[in-house]
């Protein structure tokens, strides 16, 4: 126990550098959003007292949210869960052995690497109604008659957000369950062969379960990151008035600075409220997950 | 666990006590012993090429003669509303702002008056609709800094294959016009009709001052007048009934959307100003003409645009500002520096020193019959957001005009009582 106090004291001196960059990007913003969420701010950003939690009532009275929240909940699940089963297939392929599969794995981490800004505007530009490729194409094709207005007309453009959000979603993921499939040691299919075991089967049985731990973080990462992402829903609805293609983070900017509202408070407290919808979406995950896992 | 947390908990409220003090330093210039003075200067950028050289320099200028050192940010339009209300937040807002709107800031008690901030040489310069337009209860805050003005473009190809002689006078000649282009097939479109949230408040105050209509009544807010309803109405039919837009005119921006398919010579007329003129002929593609707005009323009128230089009253910073502004106000450096950009002058100077550029004259003669937008209205800077999100859903299919004005004319009443 004597020795454990002086070690305490330099742990933390080891950890100080990256304490104190926590408490700067994380502690700080953190704090600094609830304070705003409880106050109020004129037009120019002049603060003019608290006001407790009305704005949290106020957001409630938002005529948008429900159309808001419920965007959110499409573009989150839609793009995660076909991520994930794309990036299954894709793992999958890269883990076999074939020639060219090297620059197969590169070319995958192109998407990644580039700006999510550059992506989106590209690929508003590749939707576009009248220069776009993909309209062009599929003419071609004979896939439709007429153009379709992919970022304008109502039908299509969360289906086209949520297409770009699983492109630059693939690499990270696929990443992730590459390394899970290859932590898999061969031993356990040789013993499933030996079983008499079919190639389904032993994918069911032993891939899947074993790939259970890098399912689990791709998952939760990808929750978190497809619900904060911010350029490609701005980027490719940017055209379309009003909210109705909104997530809550986009919302969120549109309050602080590009409706009416114009309120840095307002925002704040639908800030806050993000914050927790993901906290609380990770931990009912993590828990009914964990809980599938001590029934199987 | 619980150690681990204590420690992270106590450097965490040390750190944020210090971010906290660093934050609140005071933001006058710092003129105490050691330090010399400096002013934050925000400007936005009007284009790559010519924006930041131009206020580097004078910027570099002014510190030589005076001594101040000039912290000069130059901020895309995208981001400088949000840029100003954080810096306005903390504390730390700029000793001169360059934007489009000014009133709310003057309403906020931020702003020295003209008299205050500028030598009464500069602030006798300015044209006098650039003055009244930036007043705030009878004392001008909102200083300009350019100007420009809205002016019809029609492509001189497709009117030609159209078989129109002339550029369309009334909004019946427009309609015919368009129709005729349209026609032609192969994918034109008569005209290009951005109201999308980019602009929508521009492409729709024009249309609206063609039909005798206006933002207000006297003093009153008037945005659901009859009269606009009519307008809005005409808009809609003309990009549904008649379909003589291009698709989703309520879905559509202006730069990437409507200016580029008129660059692109698929449109026959479209509403643009100086700078796309610039862009137009630096890639020669389109053969253009620019005139007059067709309008429903006999005179035509246009949209002036007047943009804006603030001084921000904070402790010991008034003759620094005061110098940097009388500086840019200098006829040689303003006039240099709107030329390079493509805009219209604010200053009698100005004026007389550009008129002879043949490029401009089209837009100069517009000048006398522009009117600018609302912006002495602190309401209005909501309003615009407003109209920005909202005006487009009238022209979709379904869409229902005298609903969508109805809705924004309530708005703006309660942003005039201040919510």
């Amino acid at each position: 126990m004597g020795r454990r106090g002086p070690r305490r004291w330099q742990a933390l001196l080891w950890l100080g550098p990256s304490l104190t960059l926590i408490a700067a990007v994380v502690v700080y913003p953190a704090i600094a959003l609830v304070s705003a969420s409880l106050s109020r701010y004129s037009i120019t950003g002049v603060y003019q007292g608290s006001v407790g939690t009305r704005n949290y009532a106020r957001l409630l009275e938002q005529q948008a949210l429900p159309a808001v929240v419920a965007n959110t909940a499409v573009w989150v699940t839609a793009v995660v869960a076909v991520t994930i089963l794309i990036s299954l297939a894709l793992a999958q392929l890269l883990n076999e052995r074939f020639p060219g599969r090297r620059l197969v794995r590169w070319a995958l981490i192109v998407p990644w690497a580039a700006s999510l800004i550059v992506t989106a505007k590209l690929f508003a530009w590749i939707y576009d109604y009248y220069f776009g490729i993909l309209n062009r194409a599929l003419i071609s094709l004979h896939v439709i008659a007429e153009p379709i207005d992919w970022l304008g007309d109502d039908a299509t453009v969360m289906g086209a957000m949520i297409a770009v959000g699983i492109f630059v979603s693939l690499p990270f993921t696929t990443y992730v369950l590459l390394a899970g499939l290859q932590a898999i040691p061969g031993e356990v299919y040789e013993a499933a062969r030996v079983d008499g075991a079919s190639g389904w089967r032993r994918y069911r049985s032993v891939t899947l379960p074993l790939l259970r731990p890098a399912l689990l973080v791709a998952t939760v990462l990808n929750v978190i990151y497809v619900f904060n992402s911010f350029p490609i829903v701005w980027t490719l609805n940017d055209r379309n008035p009003g909210f109705a293609h909104d997530t809550m983070i986009t919302y969120m900017y549109k309050i602080a600075f590009k409706s009416a509202l114009r309120d840095v408070g307002l925002a704040g407290a639908l800030g806050v409220v993000n914050v927790l919808v993901i906290l609380l979406a990770v931990v009912v995950y993590l828990s009914t997950v964990t809980w599938r896992e001590a029934e199987a | 666990m619980t150690w681990r947390a204590m420690a992270l908990l106590a450097v965490g409220a040390v750190a944020t006590v210090l971010l906290n003090a660093c934050d609140r330093r005071p933001d006058a210039p710092r003129t105490g012993a050691g330090a010399e003075p400096s002013i934050t200067v925000v400007i936005a950028e009007y284009s790559k090429d010519h924006t930041r050289p131009f206020w580097q320099a004078l910027s570099e200028q002014y510190t030589k003669q005076s001594g101040v050192k000039v912290d000069l940010r130059v901020v895309d339009w995208n981001s400088i509303d949000q840029q100003v209300s954080t810096m306005v937040q903390n504390n730390r807002a700029p000793d001169v702002l360059n934007l489009n709107a000014f009133a709310s800031y003057a309403k906020d008690g931020l702003l020295y008056a003209a008299d205050e901030a500028l030598s009464p040489k500069t602030r006798d310069d300015f044209l006098e609709a650039f003055v009244r337009g930036g007043e705030y209860r009878g004392k001008l805050h909102g200083f300009p800094i350019l100007s420009s003005a809205r002016a019809f473009f029609y492509n001189k190809d497709l009117f030609a294959k159209a078989g129109i002689a002339a550029p369309p006078k009334t909004w019946d000649d427009f309609t015919r016009a368009a129709r005729k282009i349209q026609a032609l097939g192969a994918g034109t479109i008569g005209y290009a009709l951005p109201l999308g949230p980019e602009e929508a408040q521009a492409e729709w105050a024009v249309w609206m001052w063609n039909n005798g209509g206006d933002w207000k009544s006297g003093d009153a807010w008037a945005i659901n007048s009859d009269r606009n309803v009519q307008t809005l109405r005409f808009l809609a039919d003309l990009a549904n009934r008649h379909k003589l837009t291009q698709v989703n005119p309520g879905k559509t921006n202006r730069t990437d959307g409507a200016f580029q398919l008129f660059k692109d010579g698929k449109v026959g007329m479209v509403m643009g100003f100086s700078p796309l003129a610039a862009q137009l002929d630096a890639e020669g593609k389109v053969s253009y003409g620019v005139a007059e707005m067709p309008t429903n009323v006999g005179q035509a009128v246009t949209l002036g645009v007047e943009d804006y230089l603030m001084a921000f009253r904070k402790p010991g910073n008034q003759q620094a500002v005061k110098g940097f502004l009388d500086l840019y106000y200098q006829p040689e450096h303003i006039t240099r520096w709107i030329s390079a950009e493509g805009f219209l002058p604010v200053t009698k100077s100005g004026l007389a020193q550009m008129a002879s550029n043949p490029k401009l004259k089209p837009y100069l003669d517009a000048l006398p019959n522009a009117r600018l937008a609302p912006t002495t209205d602190p309401a209005w800077d909501r309003v615009k957001l407003d109209v920005q999100q909202t005006l487009g859903l009238a022209v979709q299919p379904g869409g229902n005009p005298k609903q969508v004005l109805d809705q924004l004319q309530k708005n703006a009443l309660a942003a005039a009582s201040g919510r």
